[in-house]
C-alpha cells in the first residue's frame, strides 16, 4: 500500500513522463475549436494529445532550455515570422511530407514548418469619408502619401502582424524605400496606435480614424455577432479592402507548425499536421477561427464569403511567408525610429 | 561561528539561497553580451518608457493612497450609513485581478462597447461614441492597477488607524486641534509605516506588472523589456531592464528607511488599546461618506464583476463549457501544497532568524521581495534558465536529469510560486512572530522547554492567526496568478486564469467572462471568510 501510494503521488508531481502512443503540443493558438480536432484525431488514430498552450516566446524559450529533454513534439503558432526564427535555432527537423508538400503552396512552408491556415492583413475604410478614387488600386505602399495624413489607425509596433507586414515590404521594397515609407505613413497616422485589430476597425466605425489596417478574422469575428449585435453594426459600416490587387496582391501571413528536432513522436506529429490539412479539419478551421483555408479548394467561412472579404482576391504569392524572419528585426528597427509606439 | 551552525541556520540559509534564484540569473546577465536593440532603445525610446513607468508609478501610488487612506479614515473613525458594510466590502477589490479589471475598463469604454450599448437602450440609436470617454492608454492602466490593488494601502492603513493609542488622540483634543489638525498632525504621522507598507507593495506590483500595461499598450519598461525578449531576441537586456527596475525598488526601500529612521515609532503595547467612540455623522456628511465608500466600492468591485456578469449573461454557453471540478481541483492542488511548503519554510527560517539572532540571515531575507518586485514571466524564465544551467553544466556529466523534474512539472510549478510568495508568507509570519516576547521563549527554557515544545505549545498558538491569514491571501494570489502558471505548467493543465488567458487572448473577452467571474467568487469566499482577520489584526 505504502509504495502505491509513494509511486502514485510521484507519478502526481512530475506528470512529465510520456507514453508510447503520444503527441505532446506546445501552441499559441487557443482555439476551442483547435481543441475539437485534437480531439476528433484522438478518435481516429487512437494517438492521445498532450497540449500546453501560452504565449510564443515564452513557449519558445521553455522549449530551448528544456533542450533535448523537451516533450515537445510539435510547436504550433501563428506568424510565419516566429516560426521561421524558432527554426533558425535549430529547432525543427524537416518534417514535409510528400502530402504536406502536395497540399501547401511552396509560398507557406519551408523546409521545416508549414502552414495550417491563412490570413491577410488588409484595410477597412470608412465609405463615407475615402473617396473611390482614393482607394481605387491603393497600395501598402500608397498609405505614406501625405493626402492620408491623419486619417490612418493601426496597432502598435510591437505587434507580430505589424513586423511582419514591414517584413514583407522590406522584402519587397528594399530597406532604404521601406524606411522612406515607415516615416511617411507613421505622420498619417489618426491617434497614437493602441488597441488589437478589432479596435481599428471600430475606431474607423466611430469615426475615429478613415482607414484601419487589420487582420481579416477581427473582422469576420465581429460580424458573427460573437462580440454583441452593437459591434455587428459597426463592422458593417467599415468596408474591407484588398490591396495590391494589380501587383504582388494583399500580404497574407500563416498560423503553422513545426515538428521538433528532438520529437520522440515525430511520426505521430506528421499524422496530425496531415490531418489538419484534410478537407473536414480545413473547413472546421475556417468555420470556427474565420481564417483562410491553406489548402486550395476550400470554401471560406460563409461571413466571410457574403462580405466582400470573399475568396476571390489576388493573394501575395510573390513574397514566401519565410522571409518574414529575416527582416521582423530590421523592420521593427525602422518603426522604432520613426517613432511608430 | 560554527557553533551557530545548526539546522535552523542552515535551513534559513538553504530558503535564501533559493529565493534568491531570479537575483543570481538577472544579475548574471551583466556578464554576457546584449545585442543592438540596447543602442537602438536608447537612441529611440528609452526615455518615454523611463517617464512612461515613473507616471504610471506616480499616478498609482497617487489614487492608491488617497482612495487607500480616506476610506480607512472615513471607516475607522466615523459611524455612517453602511460603515459596518464597506468595512469588509472595501476588500472584496483584492478578488479582482488587474488583468481583468483591465479587459472590464476597455470592453466597457470602447467605441460600440458597453457604455454604447447602455445608452443606445436608453437614447435610442445614435454616434455615441464621440461622448463616451476612452481611459486607454496610461490613463486606463493607471485606474486598473489603482483599483484591484488600493486594498493594500486601505487594510495596512486602516489597522494602523484602528489601533492607534486614542491617547495621542485626546491629547490632540486637548490640545485644541481641529479634525483636519488632528488628522494630519497625529494620525497620519503615526500611521506613516502602515502606509509606506502598503505603497511599497502598489509600487512592486506596478512596477512588475506586463499584463494591464500591454493590454492598454503603455509602453513602459516593460515595453522594451518585452521587445528586448521577443523580437530582438536578447533576454540578456530583458534580464538587465528587470535588474535596473528591481534596484529602482530597492533604492525606494532604502530612501523610505532613511527618512524614517529619525522618527521613532511605539506601536502600542495591547494595554493601550481604547476602544474609540467614532464619531457620528449626519445629514450630508453621513450621505458623502457612504457616496465616497460607496462609489469606490462600485468602481473597484462591482463594475468588473457586473461587465464579465454581463457577458456570462449573454454567452452562458461558456460557462456550461467549464470542467469545473478539473479547474477547482487543480487550484486546490496548487493552493494547498504552495501553502505547505510556504509556510514549513516560512515559519523554519523566521524560528531560525530568532533562535540564532543572526543579523546575516535577516539581510538575506530581505531578497525574497525579489520575488514580487520581478514580472512573473521573466521570474519564471529566470528559474527555467537557472535549472537549465545546472542541468548541462554541471550534472550532466553524472547522467542526471533534473529538467525533466524541475520544469513542467506540478513540483516545479510550486517551486516558482514559492520563490515569487515567500515573501508574503514570511512577513505575515513574521509579523505574528513579532508579537510574541523574547522574554516568553526565555521563560519557557527556565522551565526546562525544549526548543520543539517551545515552538509548539507557545509559539504555534500564538502564530495559528497569522499562519491562516497568511494561507487566505496565498490561495487569493494562487487563484488569480497568470504568467508564471502559464509558462510552467505540464501538460493538459489548466486554471481559471489561463482559461480566461486563452479566451481573451482569442480576443473573445465575452468568453473569459466565464472563468473570470468564478475566479472572482471563490476568491470573494475567501475574503469573506478571513475579513474579520484581516480587519482585526491577530493579537
Amino acid at each position: 500500500m505504502k509504495k502505491i501510494l509513494i509511486i502514485s503521488c510521484f507519478l502526481f508531481f512530475f506528470p512529465n513522463f510520456t507514453f508510447a502512443n503520444e503527441l505532446n503540443i506546445f501552441t499559441s493558438r487557443h482555439y476551442d475549436s483547435d481543441i475539437q480536432l485534437y480531439e476528433k484525431f484522438t478518435s481516429i488514430t487512437g494517438i492521445k494529445i498532450n497540449i500546453i498552450s501560452g504565449e510564443d516566446a515564452a513557449l519558445e524559450k521553455r522549449m530551448i532550455e528544456e533542450g533535448k529533454d523537451t516533450k515537445a513534439d510539435l510547436y504550433i503558432t501563428a506568424d510565419a515570422g516566429r516560426l521561421g526564427l524558432f527554426d533558425k535555432k535549430g529547432m525543427f527537423q524537416n518534417s514535409i511530407s510528400p502530402i504536406i508538400k502536395a497540399k501547401v503552396p511552396e509560398n507557406f512552408r519551408s523546409d521545416n514548418w508549414t502552414g495550417i491556415a491563412k490570413r491577410a492583413r488588409i484595410i477597412f475604410y470608412a465609405k463615407d469619408r475615402v473617396s473611390s478614387d482614393e482607394i481605387k488600386n491603393l497600395r501598402y505602399e500608397d498609405l505614406s502619401k501625405p493626402n492620408w495624413k491623419n486619417r490612418i489607425t493601426i496597432r502598435q509596433s510591437n505587434s507580430i502582424y505589424n513586423q511582419s507586414l514591414v517584413a514583407s515590404l522590406i522584402s519587397n521594397n528594399g530597406i532604404a524605400k521601406t524606411e522612406e515609407w515607415v516615416n511617411g505613413f507613421v505622420k498619417n497616422f489618426a491617434r497614437d496606435p493602441q488597441d488589437n485589430d478589432r479596435g481599428q476597425i471600430l475606431a474607423v466605425a466611430s469615426g475615429e480614424a478613415d482607414l484601419a489596417i487589420a487582420n481579416t478574422y477581427y473582422y469576420a469575428l465581429m460580424l458573427s455577432g460573437q462580440k454583441g449585435k452593437d459591434q455587428q453594426e459597426a463592422a458593417k459600416k467599415v468596408t474591407p479592402f484588398f490591396p495590391n490587387q494589380n501587383d504582388r496582391g494583399a500580404h497574407m501571413n500563416i498560423s503553422g507548425a513545426g515538428v521538433l528536432k528532438t520529437s520522440k513522436n515525430h511520426e505521430n506529429a506528421i499524422k496530425l499536421l496531415e490531418f489538419l490539412l484534410t478537407k473536414e479539419s480545413q473547413e472546421h478551421i475556417v468555420n470556427n477561427t474565420f481564417e483562410y483555408p491553406i489548402v486550395e479548394n476550400i470554401e471560406p467561412n460563409k461571413l466571410i464569403k457574403n462580405t466582400s472579404l470573399g475568396n476571390n482576391f489576388i493573394q501575395d504569392l510573390k513574397t514566401p511567408v519565410k522571409e518574414y524572419s529575416i527582416f521582423q528585426e530590421e523592420a521593427l528597427k525602422l518603426m522604432l525610429k520613426a517613432g511608430w509606439k | 561561528m560554527i557553533k551557530k551552525i545548526n539546522i535552523w541556520y542552515l535551513s534559513s540559509l538553504i530558503i535564501s539561497v533559493v529565493v534568491a534564484i531570479p537575483i543570481l540569473v538577472i544579475f548574471s546577465s551583466f556578464f554576457e553580451n546584449t545585442s543592438e536593440y540596447r543602442i537602438i532603445l536608447r537612441e529611440t525610446f528609452l526615455v518615454d518608457y523611463i517617464f512612461n513607468s515613473l507616471i504610471l508609478l506616480i499616478g498609482v501610488m497617487s489614487l492608491t493612497s488617497v482612495i487607500g487612506i480616506v476610506c480607512s479614515y472615513l471607516i475607522s473613525f466615523y459611524d455612517f450609513i453602511g460603515v459596518n458594510f464597506f468595512k469588509w466590502a472595501l476588500i472584496l477589490s483584492f478578488a479582482i485581478p488587474a488583468y481583468i479589471y483591465s479587459y472590464s475598463l476597455s470592453a466597457f469604454f470602447e467605441n460600440y462597447g458597453t457604455a454604447y450599448s447602455i445608452l443606445k437602450g436608453i437614447f435610442g440609436e445614435a454616434n455615441y461614441n464621440h461622448y463616451i470617454p476612452k481611459p486607454d492608454g496610461i490613463l486606463g492602466a493607471i485606474i486598473a492597477l489603482s483599483f484591484s490593488i488600493f486594498g493594500y494601502v486601505y487594510v495596512l492603513t486602516g489597522l494602523s488607524f484602528r489601533y492607534q493609542s486614542q491617547n495621542l488622540i485626546d491629547l490632540g483634543k486637548n490640545l485644541g486641534f481641529s479634525k483636519k489638525k488632528t488628522f494630519f498632525k497625529i494620525i497620519l504621522p503615526a500611521a506613516r509605516p502602515s502606509i509606506v507598507a502598503g505603497l511599497s507593495l502598489v509600487a512592486m506590483e506596478t512596477l512588475s506588472d506586463f499584463g494591464s500595461v500591454s493590454f492598454f499598450g503603455v509602453s513602459t519598461l516593460t515595453t522594451g523589456i518585452y521587445n528586448a525578449w521577443i523580437t530582438f531576441d536578447d533576454l540578456t537586456l530583458a534580464y538587465r531592464l528587470s535588474f535596473y527596475l528591481l534596484i529602482f525598488i530597492f533604492g525606494l526601500l532604502i530612501l523610505e528607511n532613511i527618512s524614517r529612521k529619525k522618527a521613532q515609532y511605539h506601536s502600542p503595547t495591547k494595554d493601550s488599546f481604547e476602544i474609540k467612540n467614532k464619531i457620528k455623522l449626519f445629514g450630508y456628511k453621513s450621505a458623502f461618506a457612504f457616496i465616497f465608500c460607496f462609489f469606490i466600492f462600485f468602481i473597484s468591485f462591482m463594475f468588473p464583476l457586473l461587465q464579465m456578469g454581463y457577458w456570462t449573461y449573454l454567452f452562458p454557453k461558456y460557462l456550461f463549457e467549464l470542467n469545473l471540478i478539473n479547474l477547482i481541483s487543480n487550484t486546490l492542488i496548487l493552493v494547498f501544497f504552495s501553502c505547505c511548503l510556504l509556510i514549513t519554510f516560512g515559519i523554519l527560517s523566521n524560528y531560525g532568524n530568532r533562535i540564532t539572532k543572526s543579523k546575516f540571515l535577516q539581510s538575506l531575507t530581505t531578497f525574497s521581495i525579489s520575488g514580487y518586485a520581478i514580472p512573473g514571466v521573466i521570474l519564471a524564465i529566470a528559474y527555467i534558465s537557472f535549472i537549465s544551467f545546472l542541468d548541462e553544466n554541471l550534472l550532466q556529466s553524472k547522467n542526471y536529469n533534473i529538467k525533466s523534474l524541475f520544469i513542467g512539472t506540478i513540483f516545479g510549478l510550486i517551486i516558482v510560486y514559492f520563490i515569487r510568495f515567500y515573501s508574503l508568507a514570511n512577513n505575515g509570519i513574521k509579523s505574528g512572530y513579532l508579537k510574541i516576547n523574547y522574554s516568553i521563549d526565555e521563560s519557557a527554557y527556565l522551565l526546562g522547554y525544549s526548543k520543539i515544545k517551545t515552538f509548539n505549545k507557545i509559539h504555534l498558538p500564538y502564530l495559528k492567526n497569522s499562519i491562516f491569514l497568511v494561507i487566505i491571501l496565498l490561495l487569493i494570489e494562487i487563484v488569480k496568478e497568470l504568467p508564471i502558471t502559464l509558462i510552467m505548467r505540464p501538460f493538459n493543465f489548466d486554471t481559471f486564469a489561463t482559461i480566461a488567458y486563452a479566451y481573451a487572448s482569442q480576443d473573445l473577452l465575452e468568453a473569459a467572462a466565464a472563468p473570470a467571474i468564478i475566479l472572482i467568487l471563490i476568491s470573494s469566499v475567501f475574503i469573506l471568510i478571513t475579513s474579520r482577520f484581516i480587519l482585526k489584526d491577530q493579537t
